[in-house]
């Protein structure tokens, strides 16, 4: 269904897809000067994204609001045709092509999963069409997209090294990672061998186990081993559990170190609470200390917006800014300019109300987001984010530090 | 102890451990199939029903481990005798391909039940968690020696069960030959409700012995379906010393394997090792119908 907002009656639809359709016939040169932007949106409103996809449009719409408040962009007022992706590399590819051939939107934002950015990129890069995205898989900038996506997740190298830097400065010397089996495993453990030794630690072994095992007590042998000062648990809640226990069991110690995913507040009531007891915990977290997240925060209405919102905060600005920058609204554009405002040696701006003043009057930018710094490499990766780390204790997550 | 017999002994051990407590539904598959001729995949869902019935009566009710699982004994049982008289007992008359495929919706609808009480989440027993005891470079965890002796006594009392009652010998002679058993006036009905609560009940009994060593979900039968059924099939589906061999078989192999390879090939060790044994002996270590 097309929408122009997410709470749209039947009819307005049906008016909107016949004005979207019209337009879309007409030939662009009679299109009338001053006719409104259209940006696409395509987020998961149902399925595994159903949680995130709607905050994240919440969070762009909240932006371009801004942006339509202080006078629009080129002159024209900005609007979103939104799809729902359904968390489904099917039906997203069927409302991308919506987007790119009847609405002829310059740019997509929002695909969540991995799985959907996959499917949906190749027909952004053919129709020139920029992209961002959250998904988080290596494998999603690999892709030959010519530099049209972005995303603004750290992806799996960018995590693996920052938590080797963190557990090198722990002071833990010997590490061992115990993996799951899944296509992060070996990448997360090649590149905590490479960090760890230049932060004065090494990684002594690793190993990657199955999934759905009763028991690890022979893989925890293996891990143990070595005597090692810090055991990385790089799993899922269920086998994390099971880990957790058995490392007890053996009389392990030391840190153990895991992703906030695999050490849910379920996890931590299902385990006695010695068994999680100095457990520390990272998940990606957005740049609370940050103007950019302040100005997030108010314009959402809510104390801490998390890592989704924050980054859907930070394409609907990067996107705004490029627009101006280039002074044209087309993927070639987007694709060419994204850089020109997010990185270098521009004045830094925390918001696109902000950075479009300073456009205007010809200055230099460089958007520093609420998710984070927003500097890319040339595929499309961020350089940099931050880290929330917590420490359990007593059965509960005690903050740590964000860093 | 040298290191590398202490490796090997703690493997073996481990593997026995695991091996004991795979055995104890692989048991209830074969007896299931010894009388009802079908390989029931439902035994995955009542390991869960026995999982959480135990865990109602131990966290809920605060009943110590052995009362506990003697409920989840009982409500497996009792819900495989439920799901089978009145879900797949009409489907017997279609042959065993059809009843073998109704069991595995039966299943994925049980679970789904368990889901919608329970909802997803990971849940634990209330234990206190122990540090494992060392002796000769080995270790072995106190739960697990409970565990292995909980299997232990209830493979004990099936077998004196089969072997010593009346009620026994007659699920036996349905097993092994239903047509004379019927001429000689034992009422088939009844064996097979009787299969069904004690085979379903070992299933809720496994189930919860899993859930002791790790958590419980409304997967947990599911993940431990495959092992269960491939210990059944290495021994000889329709034996039960079949069963206990077939799981320890599956149990130290799967273990034994972490001395050349990579902890992500056990299962691939543990099913390769099965294709071995059933090249060589296509009905299993002991056979079929070896009581």
């Amino acid at each position: 269904m097309t929408k122009k907002t997410l709470i749209a009656s039947r009819r307005t639809v049906l008016k909107g897809a016949g004005a979207l359709a019209f337009t879309g016939a007409m030939p662009a040169i009679v299109q009338a000067q001053g006719a409104p932007l259209q940006f696409g949106i395509l987020t998961p409103l149902t399925g595994a994204g159903g949680f995130d996809g709607p905050r994240m449009l919440k969070a762009m719409k909240a932006v371009l609001d801004e942006v339509n408040a202080a006078g629009g962009l080129l002159g024209r007022k900005v609007e979103v045709v939104v799809e729902d992706d359904q968390t489904n590399p099917e039906a997203a590819v069927r409302a991308a092509r919506k987007l790119i051939d009847v609405a002829k939107v310059p740019v997509i934002m929002g695909t969540w999963a991995s799985a959907v950015t996959a499917a949906v990129a190749p027909l952004c890069w053919e129709s020139k069409t920029f992209l961002t995205t959250v998904s988080g898989a290596d494998s999603i900038t690999l892709l030959p997209h010519q530099g049209y996506l972005i995303r603004t997740q750290p992806n799996n190298y960018l995590q693996a090294g920052k938590h080797a830097e963190f557990i090198a400065s722990t002071g833990a010397k010997k590490v061992f990672v115990m993996s799951i089996q899944a296509p992060f495993a070996q990448p997360t453990q090649d590149r905590i061998k490479s960090v760890l030794p230049t932060k004065g630690s090494e990684m002594i072994g690793a190993l990657i186990y199955e999934k759905d095992k009763t028991t690890y007590r022979s893989e925890v042998d293996l891990a143990l081993k070595g005597k090692p000062d810090l055991v990385y648990l790089n799993g899922y809640a269920p086998d994390v559990t099971v880990i957790l226990r058995d490392l007890y069991r053996a009389g392990f110690t030391g840190p153990r170190y895991a992703q906030s995913y695999a050490v849910t507040g379920k996890v931590l009531e299902a385990l006695p609470p010695e068994a999680t007891e100095g457990v520390i915990t990272v998940q990606p977290s957005a740049d609370v200390d940050s103007p950019a997240f302040a100005l997030a925060s108010k314009r959402l209405g809510i104390p801490e917006p998390d890592s989704y919102e924050t980054q859907a905060t930070d394409w609907a600005s990067l996107v705004s800014l490029t627009v101006a920058k280039a002074k044209e609204a087309n993927g070639t554009a987007l694709k060419d300019n994204v850089r020109k405002i997010c990185q270098g040696a521009g004045t830094k701006v925390y918001s696109a109300v902000e950075g479009l003043k300073l456009l205007a009057e010809g200055k230099e930018i460089n958007y520093e987001g609420a998710s984070g710094p927003c500097d890319f490499t040339d595929i499309g990766d961020i350089i940099d984010c931050k880290f929330r780390y917590n420490k359990i204790t007593g059965g509960k997550p005690v903050f740590l530090k964000i860093a | 102890m040298p290191p590398f017999v202490a490796e090997v002994a703690q493997l073996v051990l481990n593997g026995i451990m695991a091996g004991t407590i795979l055995a104890v539904p692989a048991i209830g598959l074969t007896a299931i199939y010894a009388v009802l001729r079908f390989p029931n995949f439902a035994l995955a869902s009542h390991a869960t029903v026995g999982a959480f019935a135990g865990y109602v009566a131990n966290v809920q009710f605060g009943l110590p481990i052995v009362p506990s699982v003697m409920c989840a004994f009982l409500a497996a049982g009792l819900a495989g005798v439920v799901s089978d008289e009145y879900v797949l007992k009409p489907f017997r008359a279609a042959g065993f391909i059809t009843t073998a495929i109704a069991s595995i919706a039966l299943t994925i609808g049980i679970e789904n039940l368990i889901r919608f009480g329970f909802g997803n989440e990971l849940r634990g027993y209330d234990l206190p968690l122990m540090r494992d005891w060392r002796f000769w470079g080995l270790r072995v965890g106190p739960q697990q020696v409970q565990n292995l002796g909980i299997a232990a006594v209830a493979m004990a009392l099936l077998f004196a069960f089969l072997a010593f009652t009346r009620t026994g010998k007659a699920m036996r002679a349905v097993a092994d030959n239903p047509m004379l058993a019927a001429i000689k006036g034992i009422n088939a009905d009844v064996v097979a409700r009787l299969v069904s609560f004690v085979g379903m009940g070992l299933a809720g009994l496994g189930g919860m012995l899993i859930g002791l060593d790790t958590t419980i979900d409304p997967l947990t039968g599911f993940r431990a379906i495959l092992n269960v059924f491939a210990a059944a099939v290495v021994g000889g589906l329709g034996s039960i010393p079949g069963a206990v061999i077939g799981a320890l078989t599956v149990g130290i192999g799967e273990e034994l394997c972490l001395l050349f390879l990579s902890p992500d090939y056990r299962s691939a060790v543990g099913f390769t090792a099965i294709l071995l044994v059933l090249t060589l002996r296509p009905r299993g270590i002991l056979g079929a119908r070896a009581y």
